[in-house]
């Protein structure tokens, strides 16, 4: 029952972010584009080029889908609407991650196209580096919650919330998190203009739309993580908890598209240099400083 | 007795095994590394299914950023990473053949005729396992893997510096404008 409630509410999440990200970048507020276009998209031929990889070709979006609804099942709405609460919830949501990069390797090695290959490895340089900015963010919040449980991890928020008694971590992470869902400035994967779609270039039809839910989802989820890590999840005065949890949810995913529409895309080497140069060391002074912090205020 | 649990490790055992065996079946050096990567996460699931949650997760989150880093390499370095020439990219057969069946019979009879010891009851829960093990790291065999990483770490060094090629540093002088 809860899972049901979980997967409703992630996908009325997934359903907002469309209208959301239509209204962002087009200006326009229309409730019920994203319909239209998933209709349009399940209705058109879904093209097979040739000589592909079909193995993989099959497998990149479904992957893509399967790995952002793993990762979206252990973060909690409220204490008890959560999927999996898992002893190594903050753990899991990394190993599940892990395989998006393997997913849009697969996305991009199977249709046999020079683009889509070329978006696939450039994802995989890309994750590489920002997964570490991933995980080391997280392991300063662990460290102040004392657990990996993501509950235990929103409860620790209780008198303070992470993105104020760990701010550093905060941007990385959101950074971090705009990366792994490639999502403009850090759309090197699929790069319309410049790589013409990239991985998402030889998809059409019924695999598009599938591999642009799963995308949806992922960033569903990392805004859910955020939430969950850095703005004290479902924590809030007045309302119910999930209410919470789902505003602060939509409030990140719109920041991470506020900034996509105003900054430029990064090119592939300012930011991989950026990342191991400043990215890395700047997360280990966060765990530094967060260590610190734990015996001074705790 | 066959519980659940023994059923599921069966499986994903076979599963590990089935993806290992099409590392050596398939032509193209990506689904190579990625059938290595499933034998992998079948791994990891075993652990899930023993029980050993934190080991398992572990091990399925690393292996795919490490076989997704073994793929882009073999694409760089082999011949015919597509598979499509039909390459055959083995060599040594009846060595190979060899090795591995002395290999084989070698860890069967290690897993067979060990003393195991005996077999734990109950099992602690997650969190006081994630715990022990922190302990056991920072503790007894902090030496054992604070020498492993770094090892890990020079070598990663040496080979990057190896494999930057060296660029000469020319001063611009005067007459040179």
């Amino acid at each position: 029952m809860t899972t049901l409630l979980v997967l409703l509410l992630l996908a009325i999440g997934v359903y907002l972010l469309a209208v959301l990200e239509n209204w962002i970048a087009n200006g326009r507020f229309q409730l019920t584009a994203p319909a239209y276009s998933a209709i349009a998209l399940l209705g058109r031929e879904s093209v097979i080029p040739r000589k592909p990889d079909l193995l993989f070709f099959e497998v990149g979006p479904v992957l893509l889908l399967i790995a952002a609804l793993l990762a979206a099942a252990v973060i909690p709405l409220s204490p008890d609407l959560i999927i999996a609460d898992l002893a190594t919830g903050a753990l899991f949501l990394n190993a599940a991650l892990a395989y998006i990069l393997v997913a849009l390797i697969m996305a991009g090695w199977g249709p046999n196209g020079a683009y889509a290959m070329i978006g696939g490895w450039r994802f995989l340089g890309q994750l590489v580096a920002y997964a570490m900015l991933i995980v080391m963010p997280i392991t300063a919040v662990a460290m102040r919650a004392e657990s990996l449980v993501t509950t235990d991890i929103v409860f620790s928020q209780a008198g303070l919330w992470n993105i104020v008694y760990q701010p550093l971590g905060f941007a990385l992470f959101f950074i971090a998190a705009m990366g792994l869902a490639f999502l403009p400035p850090f759309d090197l994967p699929t790069a319309k203009g410049e790589l013409a779609g990239g991985v998402e270039a030889e998809y059409s039809g019924v695999r598009l739309a599938i591999f642009r839910l799963g995308r949806m989802v992922l960033i569903i989820t990392l805004a859910g993580a955020t939430a969950t890590f850095y703005l004290g999840g479902w924590q809030g005065p007045l309302l119910p908890d999930w209410i919470w949890s789902a505003i602060k949810i939509m409030l990140v995913t719109a920041a991470m598209l506020m900034v996509g529409k105003y900054v430029p895309r990064i090119r592939e080497t300012h930011l991989l240099a950026w990342c191991w140069k400043f990215g890395i060391p700047l997360a280990l002074l966060n765990i530094f400083i967060v260590g610190i912090l734990i015996v001074v205020i705790p | 007795m066959i519980t659940g649990q023994a059923i599921f490790i069966g499986f994903f055992g076979m599963a590990a095994v089935w993806f290992g065996i099409v590392v050596f079946r398939t032509f193209s050096m990506v689904r190579s590394a990625i059938a290595l990567l499933f034998s992998q996460t079948a791994l990891g699931a075993m652990f899930l299914t023993m029980q050993a949650e934190f080991l398992g997760v572990l091990q399925i989150m690393m292996m795919a950023t490490e076989m997704s880093i073994m793929a882009i390499f073999m694409v760089m370095f082999m011949m015919d990473p597509g598979g499509m020439g039909k390459m055959d990219m083995t060599h040594q057969k009846r060595l190979s053949l060899i090795a591995g069946f002395v290999a084989f019979v070698g860890a069967v009879a290690v897993a067979v005729f060990i003393d195991w010891g005996p077999v734990t009851e109950t099992i602690a829960d997650t969190a006081q396992q994630t715990e022990a093990l922190g302990l056991e790291l920072l503790g007894r065999s902090m030496l054992i893997f604070e020498t492993a990483g770094v090892t890990i770490l020079t070598a990663m060094i040496a080979a990057t510096a190896v494999a930057i090629k060296p660029v000469p540093i020319k001063i611009k002088t005067k007459d040179e404008k």
